[in-house]
């Protein structure tokens, strides 16, 4: 997010008012509630007038006093509308009412008043919570959003559903509703009118009709009464949107925007609806817009499918969203998982949005960035055009995202970061780079294959075998090509495709890869036989001609190898749909081995193709590059000690990760260092920089085994175990010995040096300990004294740890 | 009429490249797009009309190619090249022209397009029509067994035979048999190919897996009314119904000998004793399936089909000799046709993207020197071919051995490996442990003062080399104990660490 909004006037206000301090703000705006949130009694909507007041409730407002062009007042409607009212009756009551429109600030995020009385608005405040127009929204609360101002000719909506035979509300009596249609009756209407609500799925007679293939109409409403539609209907025929809000904040001008994340109906998607949509079934998409207050109608719930089945009849508002529609690769996401891996947009949105007030409370103040005259400009219809209309940010990076953004903790943002925090965190594996340096040629290569494939008219089916030592930038690489192409999609330069992207490590077994590749494309969780039937239907059917419209869509398996089964079908039915005609399926395989299609049975490696990619290691500039450019306007990092941390890596594996790692500790290790000699010296010593002698350690501590450690700190009785073993090892000059030679030599080994004499099953579960830490290698347990063992260290490193053992300096002798 | 289309075509292209030279860079662009609109709808149609109708020899096609192209590279200037063009059959191919032309090559270029006839393939599609026709004719039970290297037109010419039996049987007005084609591959359970069988035969019966089997057989065991259908069941990738105990392929084939059975089989697979192998009973009961093997292509059959399906393209596409060096390099490693296939797509993507490079130049020098026409114009004399380096360059992608590159770009230390597992294996001894491995790495590296790194790291780097194909390594409990031998010639290794 480019504007990192920040409020002007904060010093003043947080000097006026101390943080934290929510009841006197609320005392504040209204002195009769001490609590975070106003009771305010939800008014009923009305038109979208907007006539600031102040004067009802002068004797609360005094104090505030917003001057004319901030209206910051409050509403309390003095008759609470029985919420089973219908619309004719509410705008009666409504009419002697004076106060038409108003707004409650009722907490505020950054717990600092805005007065803007004094100070002229010169930023977006942020709040957590807005009641609006008689409404208490809040950030993750879901709303139906006007579609457009024309359509609001009917703008009214029946916020009470009516009984579809006698046009009255449900009132008092119990209504049912089918389970087709979704209309509403009363038990009572119904012919002939039951006792109490059916267990079970219930459909009403017209629909019972309909299906049966006669003609029924559904009564006529009464005269003068013009048959209102709900908002769900309005919504379900994409009159009306639904969206959850991000985020709320005011704008310059005074007016209340939010920050929306859409929900789509199924219809919307490009696959349709699907026979196992449900009629309250949305799709959360990852497009965000941002929307006028204006235009917010009022709530509704949206809920994940456990939360659905246990509130099935809280009302008419309750929707049911199950996965993730991703509006640029037309493909689906269960959001469950989405969640669980935390990466996702919505995350790093809100932490924005966080960030701005965590950073308001330090001291930093920067400006706001004043982009907000051309969004005004753009937005100012309170209707975007939803899924087109809302790319407001089409440089959104979607794919690079997905490799595991993480958030970073807030508790960093708190104060202001040193070089060497940055360093730390720009370090971290799962921070994205800017840019992938050093890997231009491939992803060249990736972007003209993808290209070349979907270009054509026809997509001819295609397959692509990515493969490179671990660490080489290979995912990153195809990612973020595909981002990329993706942002030439949106200029239309070429057509829109579908992207399914799998990790062969994340199935639970090979075969369930049809299953996850069908949710992908409809959305629709089945076993993975059904799967496989519908995939073939797809890709393999020539008759279904029908589908010539279909889009190309672009399959990703990450880890092909794990899906090499025992006779190779899962593979094989993969790599067979490519070449099937009409098929316009691409499959991109990636993997660490260099001869897996040779590997595979001939008829699969003959349906692979020859298109290869190699990644191959890193060498020591590339690494440079790559780190440098990472941290690219921190100054914490000695230019030697990059490339002497980038030379070790690239001469043993050329893996990017792993250079990175280093840096990262040998950036720990400089902090730890710098904070200590803080506290013990307590002057400041300026800038650290993180040297060679960092790079050096980290190394050490990353490169090298820890054994000589372990020998070292083990016990007496393992020590000259240990030492007996190199020992007799020498003497024979053998690989390995069995415990029982081994077992004299340390018995001759105490008694000449005036150790005790250890007991023979003390020795052997010495042996087994050691065994069990590794620094042995023995064979079964069960064999005991004639058990093999044989050191899993060279003998030279066992040695320099025992040589000079204070606890037993004889040992020397021996070794 | 192809003849009088194409040349026009080519002359709309020629004046365009005059106005390329002339013109700016932008406008000849879009009227070259709207010179598509004229020339490609016959393109489209020409292929299949063709086909059917002159199915000439392949010789002279080839003869006709070769006069052709030499007649093409002797005519200098842009008036003969026009006159020589409007009496040849095909004109050059420009893919600067349009992309459409491009497009409706790679299209018959690409795997998933069968052509209309299956060349090089007559004998074996003669032996399996016939042996269909006279079951079918018969009302006899059969079976049949199709074996053949990856890539050889087994499935193909299946689905061929399915189209013309079915063509003959209307014709010789017998009662068609039903055909059911089941990709083996694509069951999920073995089992399941009997209640496919089933299905086809009775539609609204819906029998478990289980009775399925059962089903079959009490129905073919029984004399059954006459107006009862043959089935020919096309089993493909037979091989995968081979269970432990051989039970389902068993009772498949067992199928084929029940008295009244109406069932012909006919399984496709690569290995060539399939059915001796696994089903040795059949052999004793004396109803052995019949075999019909697809050999590997030759180079003169690869040339053939290459050329069959270039020939219904409009314009000359490939050099002669580099279709023959492509065939050449194919036939001699698999005789896959796929292989052959996509080696030709990717010589036409490397000529698209040498025509791309030009192309720009050529925008960028035309940009410059608007008055410097001669020269430009002998710039575009250039024919646009897929030429012989093209295909070369494309084979020794596809069959490149990079090992002594990636043995010069390997790491350090996995060099330093590399070159003490050659030490060792100076003897007798060709394979070694990953410790003893270790111990002689630690001595190169003493010897040359590098500091070594741990065992760990040493059985890392091994699993790495082991991915490039480097090193062979086998399984073991212990890190320390894998065995290690060297997949590559050591020579290699001796050459490219010098």
């Amino acid at each position: 997010m480019a504007e990192t909004p920040k409020m002007k006037n904060l010093k003043q206000s947080s000097t006026r008012t101390p943080k934290r301090s929510t009841p006197k703000i609320n005392s504040l705006i209204s002195p009769r509630t001490p609590q975070t949130s106003t009771p305010t009694i939800p008014t009923p909507r009305r038109s979208l007038r907007f006539t600031p007041q102040n004067t009802t409730r002068s004797l609360q407002n005094h104090k505030i006093a917003p001057p004319p062009h901030s209206p910051v007042t409050i509403s309390i409607t003095p008759i609470s509308p029985h919420p089973t009212e219908s619309k004719r009756k509410r705008k009666l009551e409504l009419k002697p009412q004076t106060l038409n429109k108003k707004r409650v600030l009722t907490t505020d995020l950054n717990n600092n008043t805005k007065k803007s009385s004094s100070n002229k608005i010169k930023k977006r405040v942020y709040y957590k919570k807005v009641v609006y127009d008689g409404g208490e929204f809040a950030a993750g609360d879901d709303v139906y959003i006007k579609r457009k101002e024309e359509t609001s000719s009917d703008d009214d909506f029946a916020e009470v559903e009516e009984c579809r035979v006698c046009f009255k509300p449900a009132g008092k009596r119990i209504m049912i509703e089918c389970d087709d249609c979704l209309n509403g009756f009363h038990l009572r209407c119904l012919k002939p009118p039951l006792k109490e609500v059916p267990e079970g799925d219930w459909i009403c007679n017209y629909c019972k009709g309909r299906k049966s293939g006669k003609l029924v109409e559904f009564p006529e409403p009464p005269k003068g009464k013009k048959r209102v539609r709900t908002a769900r209907e309005k919504l379900l025929s994409s009159d009306l949107w639904a969206a959850r809000i991000e985020s709320l904040w005011k704008e310059v001008d005074g007016t209340y925007w939010c920050r929306v994340r859409w929900y789509i109906i199924p219809e919307e998607t490009a696959a349709g609806r699907q026979p196992h949509n449900l009629r309250r079934e949305l799709y959360r998409t990852n497009d965000f817009a941002d929307v006028e207050m204006e235009s917010i109608i009022r709530h509704c719930y949206v809920m994940s499918p456990k939360e659905f089945s246990k509130a099935s009849n809280e009302g008419d508002d309750v929707f049911l969203c199950e996965y993730e529609y991703d509006i640029h690769y037309y493909s689906f996401k269960r959001i469950a998982e989405i969640d669980n891996n935390d990466d996702d947009g919505e995350g790093a949105e809100r932490d924005d949005d966080w960030n701005s007030c965590s950073e308001s409370d330090s001291d930093t103040e920067e400006e706001v960035e004043y982009e907000d005259e051309i969004n005004i400009c753009s937005l100012s219809k309170p209707s975007p055009a939803h899924p087109l209309a809302a790319n407001s940010r089409k440089g959104r990076i979607y794919g690079l995202q997905k490799i595991g953004a993480k958030k970073i903790p807030e508790h960093v943002r708190c104060h202001k970061q040193t070089d060497i925090e940055k360093a730390k965190a720009t370090l971290l594996l799962a921070t994205l780079p800017k840019s992938l340096p050093c890997r231009d040629k491939e992803m060249d290569e990736i972007t003209t294959f993808v290209k070349g494939a979907i270009c054509d008219e026809q997509c001819l089916g295609r397959c692509l075998y990515v493969h490179g030592v671990p660490g080489t930038g290979k995912t990153m690489s195809v990612l973020a090509s595909m981002r990329n192409l993706k942002s030439e999609v949106d200029a239309g330069h070429i057509r829109p495709y579908c992207f399914v992207e799998i990790n062969g490590l994340k199935l639970a077994s090979p075969e369930n890869i049809y299953s996850v590749i069908y949710e992908g494309l409809t959305g629709h969780r089945v076993g993975w036989k059904k799967a496989l039937h519908f995939l073939n239907e797809r890709f393999s059917d020539e008759n279904k001609h029908g589908k010539e419209d279909r889009k190309p869509c672009i399959l990703l398996i990450d880890e092909l190898d794990l899906l090499v089964t025992r006779n190779q079908a899962v593979l094989y039915n993969i790599l067979d749909w490519p070449t099937k005609p009409n098929s316009k399926l691409i499959v991109i395989g990636i993997a660490n081995t260099m001869d897996l299609p040779e590997k595979l049975l001939p008829r699969i490696s003959s349906r692979m193709g020859i298109q290869r990619l190699c990644f191959g290691p890193y060498n020591y500039q590339q690494l440079q590059e790559i780190i440098s450019s990472r941290l690219k306007g921190i100054g914490a990092f000695d230019k030697l000690a990059i490339e002497f941390a980038s030379r070790k890596v690239a001469s043993v594996s050329g893996d990017a990760r792993r250079a990175l790692e280093i840096c990262r500790r040998a950036a720990e290790h400089a902090d730890y260092h710098a904070k200590s000699s803080l506290l013990s010296s307590s002057d400041t010593a300026g800038k650290i920089s993180i040297g060679m002698a960092d790079v050096e350690a980290a190394i050490k501590e990353m490169l090298q085994a820890p054994h000589i450690q372990v020998i070292r700190s083990c016990s007496k009785l393992s020590k000259i175990f240990l030492a007996a073993m190199v020992h007799e090892l020498y003497k024979t000059g053998m690989g390995e010995t069995t415990f029982e030679k081994l077992a004299t030599v340390v018995m001759s080994f105490c008694s000449s040096n005036g150790e005790t004499l250890p007991e023979y099953d003390t020795l052997l579960k010495v042996g087994c300990k050691l065994g069990e830490c590794r620094v042995l290698l023995c064979e079964a347990a069960s064999r005991h004294k004639l058990q093999k063992l044989q050191l899993n260290y060279p003998n030279d490193d066992v040695t320099f740890a025992l040589k000079d053992s204070k606890d037993l300096p004889w040992l020397a002798k021996y070794l | 009429m192809d003849a009088s289309n194409a040349p026009h075509s080519s002359v709309i292209g020629s004046r365009m490249q005059l106005a390329s030279e002339n013109g700016s860079a932008t406008t000849p662009l879009k009227r070259h797009r709207s010179s598509n609109s004229s020339t490609t709808p016959p393109l489209r149609k020409s292929p299949r009309l063709r086909t059917q109708d002159s199915p000439t020899a392949p010789p002279k096609v080839n003869e006709i190619v070769k006069s052709l192209n030499s007649s093409l590279n002797l005519c200098g200037s842009l008036q003969q090249r026009r006159l020589s063009e409007s009496c040849i059959e095909k004109p050059n191919w420009d893919p600067r022209v349009d992309k459409e032309q491009l497009r409706v090559v790679k299209e018959a270029l690409h795997v998933s397009t069968a052509p209309t006839t299956v060349m090089c393939r007559e004998n074996e599609q003669n032996k399996i029509l016939n042996f269909c026709k006279e079951c079918v004719k018969q009302q006899k039970a059969g079976s049949l067994y199709v074996c053949g290297l990856p890539g050889t037109g087994k499935s193909l010419s299946m689905e061929r035979v399915r189209g013309i039996l079915v063509d003959w049987a209307k014709e010789e007005d017998i009662l068609p048999p039903d055909v059911l084609s089941i990709h083996c591959t694509s069951l999920t359970n073995t089992n399941e190919i009997f209640s496919k069988i089933i299905g086809q035969n009775h539609p609204g019966k819906k029998a478990s897996r289980s009775t399925s089997l059962q089903l079959l057989q009490n129905l073919y065991s029984q004399k059954q009314q006459p107006g009862m259908k043959m089935i020919i069941v096309i089993a493909d990738e037979l091989d995968y119904l081979i269970t432990k105990d051989r039970d389902v392929l068993h009772n498949l084939f067992m199928l084929t000998t029940i008295p009244f059975s109406k069932c012909i089989l006919v399984g496709i697979a690569n290995a060539i004793d399939l059915a001796d192998r696994f089903i040795p009973k059949l052999q004793s009961l004396n109803c052995k399936p019949m075999v019909i093997t697809f050999r590997a292509y030759r180079k003169n059959q690869i040339i053939t089909i290459l050329q069959e399906r270039l020939r219904a393209l409009p314009y000359i596409v490939f050099q002669p000799q580099a279709v023959e060096l492509c065939a050449t390099r194919v036939a001699a490693g698999s005789g896959d046709m796929r292989n052959a296939l996509s080696i030709c797509r990717s010589a036409i993507e490397l000529l698209e993207a040498e025509v791309r490079d030009s192309f720009s130049n050529l925008n960028m020098s035309a940009l410059e020197k608007i008055e410097d026409k001669p020269k430009s114009a002998a710039t575009n004399q250039v024919n646009y071919m897929v030429r012989i380096d093209h295909v070369a360059t494309a084979l020794s992608k596809a069959y490149r051995s990079p090992v002594v590159d990636n043995i010069q770009s390997l790491p350090q230390h996995q060099q330093i490996i590399l070159c003490s597992a050659v030490k060792l294996f100076r003897g007798r001894k060709k394979d070694t442990i990953v410790g003893e491995l270790y111990k002689s790495y630690t001595d190169v590296c003493r010897s040359t003062s590098i500091p070594p790194v741990g065992i760990q790291e040493i059985s890392n780097m091994c699993g790495v080399l082991s991915d490039q194909g480097i090193f062979k390594l086998g399984k073991s409990r212990e890190d320390k104990l894998r065995r290690v031998s060297l997949n590559i010639d050591e020579a290699d290794i001796i050459f490219a660490l010098q």
